[in-house]
C-alpha cells in the first residue's frame, strides 16, 4: 500500500516538479554569478554557502509540493480517512521526497563544477556524506510542515516562514562541513558537525513519525 | 474573591520588579571594565532564561495536548508562547542597546544575539500558524505539533551556533560566564529572574484566562 | 576604563517598561471587554426583563 502511494506520487508529481526545478536550479546559478561577478576568490570563499543556498531554495519549491497532488484532486479527505497508521504515509513522502532532493542535488552539483569550473572529484564521497545527512534533517522536517501548511490559508507562504528557522542550525552544519570538506579536509575534523546533523536526522525523522497521526487527522 | 487573588498577585510581581530594580542599580557595584552599562545584563540575561523557561512550558503543554486534548493545557501552550516571544523580543532589543556602547556595533552575530533570534523568528512562526488556521481544534493540534518541533530544535541551535562562533574565534571578552563572576552580581541576576518568573506567570495565567473568555464567547 | 553610558541603560529599562507596560494594558482591556459581554449574555439568558443600554450595544 505504501508502495503503490510512493510509485505514484514519484511518478506524476516528480516529473514535472523535477523539470522545474531544474531550471530554477540554472537560473540561480545565473543570479549567483551576476550577483557575485566574476571575482574567482571572492566566489571560492562563498561557494559552500551559494551550494546549499541553491538545495534549500530548489528544496522548499519542490517540498511545498509534497501534498499538492491531493490538495488539487479533492484526495484531502481519502488521506485524512485512510485507515491504519497515518506515519506510513509520512515515511513515504519522505522516501519521495529524499529522492526528489537527491536527484536535484546532483544537478546543482553538476551545474556548479561546470559553470565555476570546479573540480570535486577528490571530494566527492565526503561531500555525499555531508550532503546525504543534511538533506534527511531538511526533508523529515520539510515533510512534516507540507502537510500542516497544506490545508492553511497562505501556505505558500508559511511553510518557509516556519521551515527556514527550523533548518537553521542543519544550514550552519552543512556549510560549516562543506566548507572544510571542498577544501580537502577529511571527514573527521568535522566530526562535531556530522553528529550534530545525524542527531538532527534522527530527532526531526522520529518526531515527523510520531507526529504526523495528529496533522493527518480527520 | 478570584480578583483579590489576582490584584495580589499583580502586587507581588510589581514588589518582585521593584526588588530587581534595587538589586541592579542600587546593591550591585558598578562594573569594573564596562561601567555602568553593565546593568543591562540584569534585564538582558533574565529575559532570555524567562524566555526559555517559557518555550519549556510551551513543549510540556504540546505534548499534554496532544494526549489527552486538554483545552486549557492548548491555552497555556498559546499563552506561554505569547509571553516568550515578548521576552525573546525584549533579549534582542536589550542585547543591541548594550551592544552598541559595549562592542561599537548595534549588531552582532555572536552565539547569544544569534540564537535567541532563531528562537525569535520559530515561536513568532508558532503565533502566525495559530493566527492562520480559523478551525480552533485543528490549530490546536498543528500548534501543539511544531511547538515539539521547535522545541527539540533549541538544544541543536545552542550548539551548532556556538560551535560556529566560538572554534575559530576566541570567546568575546564581554561575554559573563557564571563561574566568573562575583557572587553579588549573580544574586542580582537571580533576583531579576525570580522577579520576571513572576511576571510570566502573571502574564500567562491572564492570557490564558482571556483565550478561555475568547473560546467561550465564540460558542 | 568605559564613559558611563546612561543614556542606553535607561533605553533599555525604558523599552522593556514601556513594551510590558503596554502588553498589561491588552491584556486588561480585552479582558474588560470580554467579561462585560460575558456579563451581558448571561442576563440574556436568564431572561432578564429589564433593558440596558448594555444589552442594545452589540458586542
Amino acid at each position: 500500500m505504501v508502495v503503490v502511494w510512493k510509485d505514484l506520487l514519484v511518478e506524476r508529481r516528480s516529473k514535472e516538479t523535477l523539470n522545474a526545478l531544474f531550471f530554477f536550479a540554472l537560473l540561480l546559478l545565473f543570479i549567483f554569478q551576476f550577483a557575485l561577478g566574476p571575482d574567482r576568490e571572492r566566489l571560492a570563499g562563498t561557494l559552500p554557502g551559494l551550494l546549499w543556498l541553491g538545495f534549500i531554495l530548489s528544496g522548499l519549491l519542490g517540498l511545498g509540493r509534497t501534498f499538492m497532488v491531493e490538495r488539487e484532486n479533492d484526495c484531502w479527505e481519502g488521506l485524512l480517512l485512510a485507515p491504519g497508521d497515518k506515519s506510513a504515509i509520512y515515511v513515504g513522502k519522505l522516501a519521495g521526497n529524499l529522492l526528489l532532493m537527491f536527484v536535484i542535488e546532483a544537478i546543482l552539483l553538476v551545474l556548479f563544477g561546470f559553470f565555476f569550473n570546479l573540480d570535486l572529484g577528490g571530494a566527492l564521497p565526503a561531500l555525499a556524506v555531508v550532503i546525504a545527512l543534511g538533506t534527511v534533517a531538511f526533508a523529515a522536517v520539510g515533510t512534516l510542515f507540507a502537510a500542516m501548511t497544506a490545508q492553511v490559508r497562505a501556505r505558500e507562504l508559511l511553510f518557509p516562514v516556519l521551515l527556514l528557522p527550523v533548518v537553521a542550525p542543519v544550514l550552519l552544519a552543512t556549510v560549516k562541513a562543506t566548507e572544510a570538506v571542498l577544501l580537502g579536509e577529511s571527514l573527521g575534523s568535522v566530526a562535531h558537525w556530522l553528529k550534530l546533523l545525524a542527531a538532527a536526522d534522527v530527532v526531526y525523522v522520529a518526531v515527523g513519525v510520531l507526529t504526523f497521526d495528529f496533522v493527518l487527522e480527520a | 474573591m478570584k480578583d483579590r487573588v489576582r490584584r495580589l498577585f499583580g502586587v507581588t510581581t510589581l514588589v518582585g520588579l521593584a526588588a530587581g530594580l534595587v538589586m541592579g542599580f542600587v546593591v550591585a557595584p558598578r562594573e569594573a571594565t564596562q561601567g555602568n552599562v553593565q546593568r543591562i545584563m540584569y534585564l538582558h540575561v533574565p529575559s532570555v532564561w524567562v524566555a526559555y523557561l517559557a518555550f519549556g512550558v510551551v513543549l510540556a503543554a504540546s505534548i499534554v495536548y496532544l494526549v489527552r486534548r486538554l483545552a486549557a493545557a492548548d491555552r497555556l501552550a498559546h499563552a506561554s508562547a505569547e509571553v516568550g516571544v515578548i521576552f525573546t523580543g525584549l533579549t534582542i532589543a536589550t542585547g543591541s542597546i548594550w551592544g552598541k556602547p559595549t562592542w561599537g556595533t548595534w549588531w552582532t552575530w555572536d552565539a547569544r544575539l544569534t540564537s535567541v533570534s532563531i528562537l525569535f523568528v520559530m515561536y513568532l512562526g508558532y503565533l502566525l500558524l495559530r493566527g492562520m488556521i480559523d478551525d480552533r481544534e485543528r490549530g490546536a493540534r498543528f500548534a501543539a505539533v511544531l511547538g515539539i518541533v521547535a522545541a527539540f530544535n533549541i538544544p541543536l541551535v545552542h550548539f551548532s551556533v556556538y560551535w560556529w562562533r566560538t572554534l575559530h574565534q576566541p570567546p568575546s571578552l564581554m561575554k559573563p560566564g557564571p563561574g566568573t563572576m562575583p557572587g553579588i552580581i549573580v544574586t542580582a541576576l537571580l533576583v531579576n529572574f525570580a522577579a520576571f518568573t513572576l511576571l510570566y506567570c502573571y502574564f500567562v495565567t491572564r492570557r490564558a484566562r482571556l483565550l478561555r473568555l475568547e473560546a467561550e464567547a465564540e460558542a | 576604563m568605559m564613559p558611563d553610558n546612561w543614556g542606553f541603560v535607561i533605553a533599555a529599562y525604558g523599552l522593556a517598561a514601556v513594551v510590558l507596560a503596554a502588553y498589561w494594558r491588552f491584556l486588561s482591556r480585552r479582558e474588560k471587554e470580554l467579561d462585560d459581554a460575558s456579563v451581558v449574555r448571561q442576563h440574556q439568558r436568564q431572561g432578564a426583563g429589564f433593558s440596558e443600554p448594555h444589552a442594545r450595544r452589540p458586542s
